[in-house]
């Protein structure tokens, strides 16, 4: 009797539990996965926007892919682009993390100043960032001729181009990964410092060896965080650069955008999209055995 | 009684049954009344780019304001779809789902596009039944006819002209705009302006981002016209020529690397390049928001004077009632009537499209005072249709990239040309084999 009624209950939590995902679920088929599904199935035809005509062309997409210098550029600045950013944008996160975790005055108005950037929106941001990279009245230009250093069209340049997104990336996400980093570290217990500063500890030891695997949990969530961040950039692609000169910054989603919607080209631009999910898929994957194996859960 | 329970009651004297009555006739009426008024009013959408510098948002919304007013029986809506991709991309999306803007403005070179999705409506009996093909410049209405049949009305024609910093040539003692591509070098090696080293001002700039328009101008002062209905010619010996002197004015440090379209404009503005390839277009602009005097010239010729049809004519879309169709052609002819386009020719710097407009007298006062604006018209005398393949949009992006690269020292001419005709072959043909 009493197995029979915990195993109605737990029927009914399960029922339950379906039910509050559903509304979750629906969505997610709806937006996400018949998407997936679907742009498989275009990746293996002719598919043109604006025209319901489709024609099967077997793995020709795929071949043309491979064959694709674009795509190895655009796939090439993708990963240029993450390998350096990140860890940079996460190492900037920490430090201001670090120094803002303290008691003292006016720490609130320091935070909201590097939060700031996150607030802005990314559209604006790019444009503000064409105007400071100007190549002759942009203030940062400005300045390098003040210290007697030559003008560059950091921008129009296909050497600088991409390097210049990225260093405004790394302003732009910041201080989101600091705010997260933030809480993490309000969550170590003072008594773990303490006690090591009554040992001599010195502060960058303390930093490595408690802090850092304390907060490695939500270091994780950065990263991982960051990775699809980094994959979706578009924005200011689009609005700062388009892609050039002669295809410095084109990445991937962009390279996706002007195969779907410039070129009307929905076949390749699908064949292009799963390429990219299979891509961060394994790179996720590959994160989660490597580096999800040595976070440490406070606690466990 | 509570409120509660009259809920669902009729109030005194009045049976709910005649209530009920009273409350369809009204559904009925008002249903009525739309359908009149739809009767009455047909809505159509007229979605636009910008593609050249100034400010033609406020000068189409006027004109829309002045139609709309003029004609009681339709409503016509402007929407602004940012430039010529941006409107092209909006209107196929539209297209595909069966719900397309009733007019719109795309770039001609997209003609065979949008005849691949079969989304326009064939206007030749329309035009034929009007005064179109008599008072059309026969150049600019040849930009919307592929096999005999016309498919739109050419609005704001334009081809690249050569725009020069008047004060600037004064002051380094340049008498007249260079006729050819030798004295193209030799005067932009003139007008730069170097100081200690550093650049103060370019002789040269190409607006970026349409550079491969002006490429097809550059290839045809070559006399090859670079791409047929089913393939490109890029790899063409008269291509190569023509590319191998823009990495001669580059290496000269006369001219950038890369600029972008609205960028290249404000630099000319603000006197950081002395000379411009721009679109026609912005002339007005040009010639109003800078400090000195501008001056126009022709493209300078190699073997012969050469230049391409830019902007776009007004198309009407295919899938829609009869009534919509009959009232966007309404709206197109008078967008390109006599009148509008002596005014708007005049507003904008764009060809008006017809040998009318040229004859009022406002336009004729107009040219005394600016003769530089009859210096695009003249132009057409050479000019073709621009780029028009299937395809279009990704070939131009392959030509962009190769001019680019090369200009940045990435790849030799040759090689960039070659690769650049192969991709865009490639691309002509799987458009084509869905056609076949």
């Amino acid at each position: 009797m009493v197995v029979g009624a915990t195993l109605q209950a737990r029927m009914r939590e399960a029922g339950l539990a379906y039910l509050l995902l559903l509304p979750s679920l629906l969505f997610l088929a709806a937006f996400t996965y018949w998407p997936i599904l679907r742009s498989l199935w275009f990746s293996f035809h002719d598919v043109v926007l604006g025209d319901s005509k489709i024609i099967w062309l077997g793995l020709e997409n795929y071949q043309r892919l491979w064959e694709d210098r674009l795509f190895w550029k655009a796939f090439g600045n993708t990963a240029f682009y993450t390998i350096i950013t990140i860890p940079v944008a996460i190492t900037c996160a920490l430090l201001m993390a670090v120094a803002l975790d303290s008691k003292l005055r006016g720490m609130a108005i320091y935070r909201s100043a590097f939060f700031y950037p996150v607030m802005i929106p990314s559209v604006a941001a790019g444009m503000v960032w064409v105007f400071l990279y100007s190549a002759s009245y942009g203030p940062i230009n400005q300045g390098l001729r003040f210290i007697g250093m030559p003008d560059t069209a950091w921008l129009y340049d296909s050497t600088w181009a991409l390097p210049a997104i990225m260093v405004m990336s790394v302003w732009k996400y910041s201080g989101y990964f600091m705010l997260i980093l933030l809480a993490a570290l309000k969550l170590v217990p003072s008594d773990l410092y303490e006690a090591a500063r009554l040992d001599g500890v010195s502060a960058f030891d303390r930093l490595i060896h408690i802090t850092l695997p304390l907060i490695s949990p939500t270091l994780y969530f950065v990263v991982i965080i960051g990775l699809l961040h980094s994959y979706q950039i578009f924005d200011y692609v689009y609005v700062m650069t388009h892609g050039g000169p002669a295809d410095a910054t084109n990445v991937l989603t962009f390279y996706i955008y002007q195969n779907g919607f410039q070129y009307q080209d929905i076949g390749y631009a699908s064949t292009l999209a799963n390429v990219l999910l299979l891509f961060v898929g394994g790179l996720i994957a590959v994160i989660a055995t490597v580096f999800g194996r040595r976070v440490h859960y406070l606690g466990r | 009684m509570s409120s509660k329970s009259t809920f669902g009651q009729a109030p005194h004297g009045i049976s709910r049954r005649s209530l009920l009555a009273t409350g369809a006739a009204t559904v009925a009426s008002a249903t009525f009344l739309r359908g009149a008024q739809a009767q009455a009013k047909t809505k159509l959408q007229f979605m636009y780019p910008v593609g050249v510098s100034g400010d033609i948002n406020k000068l189409v919304a006027g004109m829309i304001g002045k139609f709309n007013a003029a004609h009681p029986s339709i409503e016509v809506e402007a929407i602004y779809a940012g430039n010529y991709d941006n409107t092209e991309q909006k209107v196929m999306t539209a297209i595909g789902v069966g719900d397309p803007p009733s007019t719109f403005l795309p770039i001609n070179s997209a003609l065979q596009a949008f005849i691949g999705l079969d989304g326009l409506a064939d206007v030749t009996a329309k035009a034929k039944a009007d005064d179109i093909y008599k008072d059309f410049i026969p150049g600019f209405l040849e930009t919307c006819v592929s096999d005999g049949k016309l498919y739109g009305l050419p609005f704001q024609p334009s081809t690249p002209v050569l725009y020069l910093n008047k004060t600037a040539m004064k002051e380094a003692g340049i008498a007249k705009a260079p006729e050819t591509w030798t004295e193209l070098m030799d005067v932009a090696k003139a007008l730069t302006v170097r100081e200690k080293g550093e650049l103060k001002r370019w002789g040269l700039t190409i607006g970026g981002g349409w550079h491969d328009w002006v490429f097809e101008c550059y290839c045809r002062q070559n006399e090859l016209v670079p791409w047929t209905k089913d393939k490109v010619l890029f790899d063409n010996p008269a291509a190569l020529d023509a590319l191998e002197f823009w990495v001669k004015m580059e290496q000269a440090g006369v001219m950038p690397k890369a600029s972008t379209w609205e960028g290249s404009a404000n630099d000319f503005m603000a006197g950081r390049t002395a000379m411009l390839y721009h679109s026609t277009g912005s002339l007005t602009n040009l010639r109003k928001s800078s400090s000195f005097e501008v001056d126009v010239a022709f493209m300078p010729k190699n073997k012969t004077f050469g230049a391409c049809q830019g902007g776009g004519p007004i198309m009407i879309a295919k899938k829609q009632s009869d009534a919509a169709i009959e009232a966007s052609w309404t709206f197109a002819r008078w967008m390109t009537s006599t009148e509008v386009q002596s005014q708007w020719g005049r507003d904008t710097g764009y060809l008006a499209v017809r040998k009318s407009s040229w004859e009022t007298p406002e336009m004729k006062a107009y040219l005394q005072e600016v003769p530089q604006a009859k210096v695009a018209l003249d132009q057409s005398a050479y000019a073709g249709a621009f780029l028009q393949v299937p395809g279009y949009s990704k070939v131009r992006e392959y030509l962009k990239s190769a001019l680019d690269r090369t200009l940045a020292g990435e790849i030799k001419p040759d090689a960039a040309l070659k690769e650049a005709n192969a991709a865009s072959n490639r691309e002509i043909q799987r458009l084509l084999r869905r056609r076949g």
